[in-house]
């Protein structure tokens, strides 16, 4: 305790020994993952991104979006995600693969949006979930009643419908 | 210094210092008021902000500020988050730190230029961070939210003003430490280390998927831990002895504290990701090391409860403003360990999950602690530095029960409010409108309490800053009382 290089070296090895155990090597268990089939020869998931839907995600991060809605569901057991109807099943790391930033959230002031785009009901749904009751009418043109959604609008509701885990997954297999 | 020191033995109190200004405390008047000066005005700025967010989050459907982009939840939150513990919480301890190991290493702060330019640096950054915040450009990492060229000079600036507690322990002339040297040494080692890996796998380059997840739930957790929580702790350990005048029961645990905190803070990381896709090891390591974590909490309950709890040190740190906030802080701590501990167990974990309840935690370890603490500090140091007495006792009475009633309100709203509204998030069959009604009262109380926050804080600032004024008289000629 006396000796600064040892009080140092000890707080370096509490701050470099859970880094290297908790991130570095899940980036080895996990950094090569990339869209696979489910079964030999079906097709890929998760899907690539539309481009639209890249442009909305930025409109979400920057709306601070991720301050009230999570993008995880969990599995049974751990809550009532499933039976709530946020998902179809637990979400599992090689759902986000291609998201960047990932935005799993902390806190649920509104509903989770891992799976929102399976469960949206049509593009009209989708923008009226976006106005929040008249919170968010800025993303919105024109008069009330006839409003004309903006690029960004748009942009975010195709991000929003592009939200799906809803496809079987080596991980995590829908039941039939 | 006393015949303590000599003896080389740890004696679980701190060197008792001369009641006149020394060179030492000169020499960092300068850097000192100019940390202190800008955390309270982010302070202020942050609990302005903090009003605002409770008024948006409790009225989803129609905010005072409905429809307005730049005060939008999201940036709020954002915002304020990031001032509280940016602006207030690492000011704050920049200026007490440096304080702190000066005294103890009667370290002489002879480039002084160098932290007020660190200063200066830091504020700027902060500044242009927080204007991009409500610009709508933000990253989507909690307490990361900065655009990343904001990170790198963060952390230079940091560098500049926050590293002078290494210095002044390496060049302390006496043999013997003292358990508040420790603590802040490891502060000040581990945020800048945590902050630049972060910012570069987060932020510089990207981990792949939900790594960027892991890393950041890990440097949360050693922000909290490392710098709010071992900054505070210094505070407390040194705090308690020097103003009771008698020494830490159980000292002699204390470095077991340090060790078992400074060893299992950075572990806790991933309890926060109990349920979401990361491999299950890594939670249950998180839920581990927060179990672990309760070993410093035992401990320092031992030192701060046991010291206090003799010969009427209860009554005394009561009638002592420094005290007062400085005891109500380590039972807040006491309270966070334990709380930490259980709720970190999967079981109550998946309950409280997704709600306020780790807002609650997080706000029990930086306001109830960290921030009690600071305050209380604030009142023993700044008497000395700069010569003269509190303006208004009137104004450190409000001061004291606007921010203990708005903190003890908070909590258990976020607490409390988040248990209710997690129990019955659990029951699929209530709709999520449904538990957002329920949790209104709670958000009421929230409001409340923010306004109560922000008028406890008003106090504190006027207080402070009239004193700062009053004290015209040259620094080297200034007394204590």
């Amino acid at each position: 305790m006396k000796n600064l290089n040892s009080l140092l070296a000890g707080i370096f090895l509490a701050v470099a020994f859970p880094f290297g155990v908790l991130v570095i090597s899940s980036q080895v268990q996990l950094g090569s993952l990339g869209p696979a089939p489910a079964e030999e020869g079906g097709p890929l998931f998760p899907s690539r991104e539309p481009g639209l839907a890249i442009q909305g995600r930025a409109v979400y991060v920057s709306l601070g979006c991720v301050s009230c809605h999570t993008q995880q569901v969990r599995p049974a057991g751990q809550g009532s995600d499933i039976a709530r109807g946020y998902g179809v099943r637990p979400s599992v790391a090689r759902d986000y693969v291609q998201q960047k930033p990932v935005l799993l959230g902390e806190r649920r002031i509104g509903p989770d949006l891992a799976n929102y785009g399976a469960r949206a009901k049509g593009l009209d749904g989708v923008h009226a979930a976006i106005k929040h009751d008249g919170q968010f009418t800025f993303l919105y043109a024109g008069e009330k009643g006839h409003e004309v959604p903006t690029e960004r609008a748009i942009a975010l509701a195709a991000y929003l419908q592009s939200l799906r885990q809803d496809y079987s997954s080596p991980e995590a297999k829908l039941k039939q | 210094m006393t015949q303590e020191n000599r003896s080389g033995r740890p004696q679980g109190r701190p060197p008792e210092g001369d009641s006149r200004l020394t060179r030492t405390e000169s020499q960092l008047r300068g850097p000192f008021l100019l940390f202190f000066i800008s955390s309270v005005i982010w302070l202020l700025a942050a609990s302005v902000l903090g009003v605002i967010a409770a008024l948006q989050q409790g009225s989803l459907a129609g905010g005072p500020f409905r429809d307005c982009e730049i005060l939008t939840y999201g940036h709020v939150a954002a915002a304020q988050h990031n001032l509280f513990v940016y602006g207030w919480g690492f000011n704050a301890f920049f200026a007490l730190n440096l304080w702190l190991l000066s005294q103890l290493g009667r370290f002489e702060l002879r480039n002084g230029w160098l932290a007020t330019l660190g200063g200066v640096f830091w504020n700027l950054a902060l500044t242009y961070g927080v204007v991009l915040i409500f610009a709508g450009n933000q990253t989507g990492f909690a307490l990361l939210e900065f655009p990343r060229e904001v990170g790198p000079v963060l952390a230079v600036a940091f560098l500049l003003a926050g590293f002078w507690p290494i210095v002044a322990f390496a060049r302390r002339p006496t043999g013997h430490t003292f358990a508040s040297q420790w603590f802040v040494v490891a502060a000040s080692f581990a945020f800048p280390l945590t902050y630049l890996l972060a910012q570069l796998l987060i932020l510089w380059q990207p981990a792949s998927g939900v790594v960027q997840a892991i890393a950041h739930s890990w440097f949360v957790s050693n922000l909290l831990h490392l710098w709010f929580g071992a900054s505070a702790l210094a505070a407390v350990y040194y705090f308690l002895p020097k103003v009771l005048g008698r020494t830490i029961s159980g000292y002699y645990l204390a470095p077991v504290a340090f060790w078992s905190f400074v060893l299992f803070a950075g572990w806790t990381g991933p309890s926060a990701l109990i349920g979401a896709p990361v491999p299950l090891w890594l939670q249950s390591v998180g839920v581990v090391a927060c179990a672990m974590l309760i070993i410093p909490v035992i401990i320092t309950a031992i030192n701060f409860h046991g010291t206090l709890s003799s010969e009427g040190g209860w009554s005394r740190a009561w009638n002592d403003t420094t005290l007062r906030f400085v005891s109500f802080g380590a039972v807040a701590f006491t309270l966070f360990g334990v709380l930490n501990t259980v709720f970190g167990f999967r079981g109550y974990n998946s309950v409280v999950r997704f709600t306020s309840f780790a807002a609650g935690q997080e706000q029990l370890l930086t306001y109830a602690f960290a921030s009690m603490v600071l305050f209380g500090a604030t009142y023993f140091v700044l008497p000395r530095l700069t010569g003269s007495r509190w303006p208004s006792a009137k104004l450190v009475h409000v001061h004291f029960w606007a921010t203990a009633l708005g903190a003890i309100a908070t909590i258990i709203a976020l607490l409390v409010g988040g248990w209710e509204n997690g129990k019955q998030l659990a029951d699929a069959s209530v709709s999520f409108q449904q538990v957002a009604k329920a949790g209104s009262t709670w958000n009421a109380v929230l409001s409340v309490s923010a306004v109560l926050l922000l008028v406890g804080h008003v106090a504190f600032a006027l207080n402070a800053f009239g004193m700062i004024l009053k004290s015209s008289a040259p620094a080297s000629a200034g007394r204590h009382d």
